[in-house]
């Protein structure tokens, strides 16, 4: 299962990496269309609409890195007060199995749209005429993929918890605290300012 | 009735630690079941979809990629010192500096967190230095910090302004004279309190005209990169969308005029734009499905009957709405808090008669506020993370006379609406 983990991170990575990607190239397909707007009063048209899909594609395809790297927002008020440490398992436990439900509902009810886009063959009501199901396709993966990380992380954190290995299961789905996530923001601003 | 359960179920499902973004979609999942015979789940696909690929929403993840870009130019560094040539004569010193500085990254960048982690980390090395009231000291990074999101761009408007259909170039445009007074609002509070203390002030930086004129250039870059971003959307020239998506491409210009652009360095770009854009997706998704919830069970409904039949004047409505997320605002994550509750308090104070444009900047005053007031605090936490030493009470003393500085500005902002109204009123 480790094993499995170590090939989703990678997959999330490449997923949140061409997700990126796809909004730097929206970004400069936006620039080039105002550029032509003011310099030759002619739009190629499009351009946001492809900015949207970007958003939605790596939005999705996002989601299960942020999840793997335990950057999902929780308030951790009374969670931090906790002293037990069994019942902080047990709301680590019960956290990612909401985030799975979560993944499962809006991938189930996507599979609906994109099953609704395809059958109707509905294209955007636009210059490009973009044949839904494609986009939606992409970002529907995404979001399948999400649930499959969610499921995983699930399941190594209940063997974890089986096993009585809580430090194990803090590692894999546990709080971060505001102090370590502030911390993790620091050290990419110091890296990226000491790169010279 | 089902407003308390309501408010309670969500408080409940939110403290339980569970993920916000799940926390509120089961949320709705529980008033529908309870409250509604429709069963609303089958719109969340089409819901995340849409929400998903909203063209407006494209500016989240750019003025992210944007901020990340910027980090990475080098520009930071260069503006700060700039900015202690001509600042630092002030009683108070560097600490005007930071707050300008603050100022001056927040009008280019979207986020409060950004912001105060950018400019802390250039400037936290000069406390030794020069021998800073060190508590004062970290509060102007703290609360400085905060600018950020007051300050157009912002993040956080952008979110308002979608789910609650107000014009984001409006907002962007009332928010700029505020931003400005709370500025000098935090570096009369400087001043204030380094003539009282004078020696909190610290050590004089000796600097030269001939030094001055010689950095001055170094304020170049951020200006020309606020009047790209922030000047076409006023002149009506760009979308807000538009517009960050033009200054990622000169950010890059710079970075790549100051030889920083690498491919390592845009994969770092890309990865943490992408991070960052699926937590805040993911709770969008959660929150407008919640939010359909709410409107059709009629919960807004109800809760502005409630006022009627207890006679609450606007005034008082308001008062509470301060009052609710003054108290959220201490231990509530601030972006949490600020979407989980628009839907509830947004349709109130509108039918109360408050402008939306006017509220839009007085909830991120509010944020501004909840983000350096104790116990969950993410500017505090972010300035400790960077002294990397000491208490976290330090900082939580050093930014509290600036707690009661964004008072002020809350107060002000509430006395004479004006200061935030008359932008978007003359530009129409």
């Amino acid at each position: 299962m480790r094993r499995l983990q170590s090939i989703a991170a990678g997959v999330s990575r490449a997923g949140a990496l061409v997700g990126g990607a796809m909004l730097l190239a929206a970004a400069v397909t936006i620039c080039i269309d105002i550029f032509l707007r003011y310099a030759f009063a002619r739009t190629v048209g499009g351009a946001d609409e492809l900015a949207g899909y970007a958003l939605a594609i790596a939005g999705a395809w996002g989601l299960s890195m942020a999840l793997l790297s335990r950057s999902h927002i929780r308030i951790d008020t009374v969670y931090v007060r906790v002293k037990s440490r069994a019942v902080r398992a047990a709301l680590d436990v019960l956290s990612v199995a909401a985030f799975a439900v979560f993944a499962a509902l809006v991938a189930w009810h996507g599979w609906g749209v994109l099953r609704l886009s395809y059958e109707s063959g509905s294209r955007s009501q636009s210059a490009l005429e973009t044949p839904l199901a494609i986009p939606q396709a992409v970002w529907l993966a995404g979001l399948a993929f999400f649930v499959a990380v969610a499921l995983l992380l699930l399941a190594r954190a209940l063997v974890a918890w089986a096993r009585g290995d809580l430090d194990g299961l803090f590692r894999l789905i546990g709080s971060k605290s505001a102090t370590v996530e502030a911390k993790e923001e620091i050290a990419a601003v110091e890296q990226a300012l000491e790169k010279r | 009735m089902s407003a308390g359960i309501s408010l309670a179920v969500l408080l409940l499902v939110l403290g339980s630690s569970i993920a916000v973004a799940a926390g509120m979609l089961l949320t709705g999942l529980v008033l529908n079941q309870v409250y509604s015979p429709m069963p609303l789940t089958r719109m969340m696909g089409e819901l995340a979809w849409s929400t998903t690929s909203n063209f407006i929403l494209t500016a989240i993840p750019f003025y992210i990629m944007f901020g990340e870009i910027l980090l990475r130019s080098g520009i930071a560094e260069r503006m700060y010192n700039a900015m202690v040539q001509w600042l630092s004569w002030l009683p108070g010193g560097l600490m005007h500096s930071n707050i300008g500085s603050c100022a001056m990254f927040g009008s280019v960048s979207g986020s409060s967190v950004a912001t105060a982690a950018t400019i802390g980390v250039v400037a936290i090395g000069e406390i030794q230095k020069h021998k800073y009231n060190e508590r004062l000291f970290l509060g102007t990074l703290a609360a400085g910090g905060t600018l950020g999101i007051l300050i157009p761009p912002s993040i956080n408007m952008i979110i308002y302004g979608v789910m609650t259909d107000t014009s984001v170039p409006k907002l962007y445009l009332a928010g700029f004279l505020p931003g400005l007074v709370l500025t000098l609002l935090f570096s009369l509070t400087v001043l204030i309190a380094c003539l009282w203390r004078p020696r909190w002030g610290g050590e004089k930086v000796s600097t030269t005209w001939a030094e001055r004129w010689r950095t001055l250039p170094d304020l170049l870059p951020p200006l020309v990169l606020l009047l790209i971003v922030v000047g076409a959307i006023f002149l009506g020239l760009a979308t807000a969308t538009e517009s960050a998506a033009v200054g990622i491409m000169g950010a890059l210009a710079m970075t790549a005029w100051r030889g920083r652009l690498t491919l390592g360095m845009l994969r770092e770009v890309c990865e943490g734009t992408v991070r960052t854009t699926a937590m805040i997706v993911a709770i969008l998704i959660g929150a407008f499905f919640l939010n359909v919830v709410i409107q059709t069970i009629g919960l807004t409904q109800q809760l502005g009957k409630l006022i009627k039949t207890h006679e609450l004047t606007p005034a008082q409505v308001l008062t509470a709405v301060i009052v609710l997320y003054i108290v959220l605002g201490t231990f509530m994550e601030e972006l949490s808090m600020m979407i989980s509750t628009i839907p509830i308090t947004t349709p109130l104070i509108i039918q109360a008669g408050y402008d939306p444009v006017w509220f839009g900047i007085l909830l991120v005053l509010l944020i501004q506020t909840a983000m350096v007031t104790p116990p969950f605090g993410i500017n505090i936490f972010v300035i400790h993370g960077i002294r990397a030493r000491g208490t976290l009470s330090d900082v939580e003393v050093g930014a509290s006379p600036f707690v009661v500085a964004l008072l002020v500005m809350i107060a002000l902002i509430c006395a004479f609406p004006d200061i935030a109204m008359w932008l978007p009123r003359a530009v129409g």
